[in-house]
């Protein structure tokens, strides 16, 4: 048994998807594929997989990764890439297999790309609001979890960024702190600055890499 | 494949995946290699339209002709519509992202009354005027519709030009060749329709007309232009060789019913007295163990789906039921796919059945006893007696289940109060079953529900001619049997009484019907089937501003010898039969099922179907 790491990007229709729906996706195309992967035992068997770091509906994925077991320990990773792509919808590419290297548990940060822009203004005034904001000793907002709001200051999570003004928008490129522990999506510092401006943008977000403590790429 | 502007409002809308297609199996043709575009429209909601078998087979059959393009259109919910509205986006398949107004035919499936508003909010959406004569004559835009629900087109018939009446396999195709012809010839639609009427299985609303007695009764019903006066239904009668898809839609998104279906047979041969579909798919044709052994196989490699659920109105009444589930488990185990076997009957859950859908899954069981007491289960001739239900239930707890769903009808001709409060009886006898069965699970206890739908008077049933009991009764009945119920492990749910009184107006209206439509349509009306979007009081006000009576429709005992609505409309079974049967059962008497003996409905003339096996003598 060899625990294996399966890279893919998620984009086009597969971006509007939930988390919960990418599982189910993945799934279903693990038991088509017939790829020796690990099942689950009892009643109702099913391919065992796990995600390092579910990425949000809305957003773009180009590193993505799902961790499985791979029953044979000489299958050639090649062959896994070919066959999930047979059965897998088109938003969904499988690019690389690797073995797992880090624990998931390891994540630390990720990098995000955000394309803002604010319909009808110029993308350098959105590009200013952002680095007024970013400048900022505090960002507070109100952030929903299961227990409740709570107010939280979400500017000890941004590790470092930088704001390109664009021909129609404004590109954010930032690091912020992830994983199960100190997670903050980008979508808050969106809502942060819709609350500062009182506007509203629209948002293009692509997670890019995941990052241990040491800002190593995740393996 | 969705526009920069719908991508610009899926982010505000609740789950978006179900607006933007890019599902494995989808269809995507070149524009250029395709000559017939065609729009299938499902009137409900992308979770409730994908799970549904019909949509699925059309949807392959078509896009197995080169040529023809077929893509999918489901109804938006109320946020993506006002979305959609506010920024002047018009509907659009989910394929190529086109709106309907490319394409040649819009094509919708009726399976409930309740989805008639959608449909014309719908075509509204897309830009595409409501009625047919607001369309034109020329050859585009040409709406059809099929589906149950076309066995009574009469209240929509202003709107759609044609309709399919009966199974839809072959005849859709016929039309289409049609549709290339006349376009080759520069034909106009109204030619094109008068041409399509002569085929059999399509009814063209424009050709007939409809006048009325002073008491609103119709008095005739005339075809024009040498139209035929009775339309046939169509129907498959070789069912291994019809079509059957290899392949699903996969979606991404959670849908109602997200596995692989497989069609075991079609009709019913129980004729109980209530239900439409049985009569109106008369007679029973079955595929062969072998064929659906394949089909289902090829359906779970193609999709990866790991649940195969057997679907048919009765799946217990299969003739080789046992046979089949053999050849399904030689293969389902090792392959990691489970079986579901819905629509089980009281009498047909035995052991070996049990056990063989036991190794793989266990979830509730559900039966459909549908009457509480055995005289009103008689009058609706459903065969079933009070002991074979609970023998049924102590096997199951014996089984290891402690789960038992029970559905049931209220509102059922010469129904008493006594009747009703035999339902929550029987909802008691099923508990009292759990404990005097000996190795039932040990330190459970049982969990029935017992659920009460309203009955709704449908056409081609014995019943058409039937009131339906008032809203004020039916809730009466309701209150009557939760009073009724001692146990706490009994719980009790109703449908909603509003909803049934509705669809009871709609499923046996007339044209006259046409008028309210069209102006719930301009009012914005909306998923009537939804507990959200659905107030009786703002139907009442448009039957009322349109002069209209909805009792007329609902609780109005017809007389034997009115001209119904659908009365032009064969689907094999003979006007006749309904009045005998309707008199059985006033009697309390029943009828054999059709394997038992045949009871001579007028279905045989097809010549195929269980009409034709061989009966075993009975003793
Ligand atoms: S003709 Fe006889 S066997 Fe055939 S469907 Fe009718 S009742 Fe059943």
């Amino acid at each position: 048994m060899k625990n294996v790491r399966i890279w893919f990007k998620k984009d086009d229709a597969c971006r509007y998807i939930s988390h919960l729906d990418l599982n189910r996706t993945m799934l279903r195309a693990l038991h088509k594929s017939k790829l020796p992967i690990w099942h689950t035992e009892g009643f109702n068997p099913h391919p065992f997989a796990t995600f390092p770091l579910p990425l949000s509906l809305g957003f773009r994925g180009v590193n993505e990764c799902m961790d499985v077991k791979l029953e044979d320990d000489d299958f050639p990773f090649e062959e896994i890439i070919t066959r999930l792509n047979a059965c897998l919808p088109r938003g969904i590419r499988v690019f690389k297999v690797t073995e797992a290297v880090m624990k998931a548990g390891k994540v630390a940060y990720a990098s995000f790309t955000v394309c803002l822009s604010l319909p009808g203004k110029p993308s350098g005034l959105v590009c200013r609001q952002l680095e007024e904001l970013l400048a900022c000793e505090h960002i507070e907002i109100e952030k929903k979890s299961k227990k409740g709001r709570k107010t939280v200051d979400i500017k000890p999570a941004v590790r470092d960024f930088s704001v390109t003004e664009r021909f129609d928008f404004a590109e954010l490129a930032i690091i912020l702190s992830a994983g199960s522990s100190d997670n903050v999506n980008p979508n808050l510092l969106v809502a942060a600055l819709e609350q500062r401006t009182g506007e509203t943008y629209e948002a293009d977000i692509t997670r890019n890499e995941l990052y241990n403590a040491e800002m190593e790429p995740f393996r | 494949m969705v526009s920069k502007d719908v991508e610009r409002l899926l982010l505000k809308v609740q789950k978006p995946g179900r607006y933007v297609g890019g599902e494995l199996n989808e269809v995507i043709k070149d524009k250029k290699d395709v000559a017939v575009r065609f729009a299938f429209c499902f009137p409900d909601t992308y979770e409730v339209g994908m799970s549904h078998l019909g949509m699925k087979i059309l949807y392959s059959q078509f896009n197995s002709v080169p040529d023809i393009w077929c893509e999918r259109v489901f109804a938006p919910w109320v946020d993506m519509e006002e979305e959609m509205r506010r920024h002047g986006i018009p509907l659009y398949a989910l394929e190529s992202g086109d709106p309907l107004t490319a394409f040649d035919f819009i094509g919708f499936t009726l399976q409930y009354e309740l989805s008639y508003s959608n449909m014309l909010n719908m075509l509204r959406l897309g830009g595409i005027p409501i009625t047919t004569e607001a369309r034109g004559d020329e050859l585009k835009h040409i709406v059809v519709a099929g589906g149950p629900c076309a066995c009574n087109p009469e209240p929509i018939a202003d709107f759609v030009d044609l309709f399919f009446i009966g199974e839809g396999e072959e005849v859709d195709l016929e039309v289409i060749e049609l549709f290339r012809q006349c376009k080759r010839e520069g034909v106009g639609k109204q030619a094109f329709l008068r041409r399509c009427a002569d085929i059999e299985g399509v009814y063209v609303p424009s050709l007939y007309e409809v006048s009325y007695h002073e008491d609103g009764t119709i008095a005739r019903f005339a075809p024009k232009d040498g139209a035929p006066a009775v339309i046939h239904k169509r129907l498959m009668l070789d069912m291994d060789k019809s079509y059957y898809p290899d392949n699903f839609v996969v979606p991404l998104v959670e849908i109602v019913h997200d596995r692989a279906v497989q069609e075991i047979f079609r009709g019913c041969i129980r004729g109980c007295r209530f239900c439409q579909a049985g009569f109106l798919y008369r007679p029973v044709r079955e595929k062969s163990p072998e064929t659906i052994n394949a089909q289902c196989r090829a359906l779970c490699t193609n999709t990866g789906y790991d649940e195969v659920s057997l679907s048919s109105l009765s799946s217990s009444d299969y003739s080789q039921i046992v046979p089949l589930l053999e050849k399904l488990t030689a293969w389902s185990g090792e392959e990691k796919v489970s079986l579901s076997l819905p629509s089980l009957r009281v009498d047909g859950f035995t052991d070996e059945i049990m056990n063989k859908i036991k190794t793989v899954r266990k979830s509730g069981l559900t039966f459909a006893p549908e009457a509480g007491s055995q005289r009103m289960r008689d009058v609706i001739n459903k065969n079933v007696q009070h002991d074979e239900l609970m023998q049924t239930c102590a096997t199951a707890f014996a089984g290891g289940w402690t789960t038992v769903k029970l559905y049931f009808m209220i509102g059922l001709p010469t129904e008493t109060m006594d009747d009703v409060a035999a339902i929550a009886d029987l909802g008691q006898d099923v508990v009292e079953t759990f404990y005097q069965t000996p190795n039932r699970p040990k330190g459970k206890s049982p969990r029935v529900t017992v659920s009460a739908s309203s009955f709704v008077p449908k056409p081609f049933t014995p019943f058409q001619w039937e009131p339906q009991d008032t809203i004020d009764m039916l809730h009466e009945k309701q209150q009557h049997i939760k009073n009724s119920i001692r146990s706490k492990k009994i719980t009790f749910n109703y449908h909603d009484a509003d909803t049934s009184f509705l669809e009871a107006v709609f499923a046996r209206g007339d044209r006259k019907l046409c008028r309210v439509m069209a102006l719930a349509c301009e009012r914005g009306f909306h998923f009537d089937g939804w507990n959200d979007c659905f107030r009786l009081e703002n139907w009442l006000a448009l039957f009322e501003e349109c002069g209209i009576d909805p009792a007329f429709y609902a609780n109005r005992r017809r007389s034997f010898d009115e001209i119904l609505p659908w009365d032009h409309i064969d689907y094999g079974v003979k006007k006749s039969f309904f009045i005998s049967e309707c008199r059985k059962a006033y009697e309390n008497t029943t009828t054999p099922h059709c394997r038992l003996a045949c009871s001579h409905c007028g279905a045989a003339k097809y010549g195929k179907g269980v009409c034709f096996e061989k009966r075993q003598d009975l003793v």
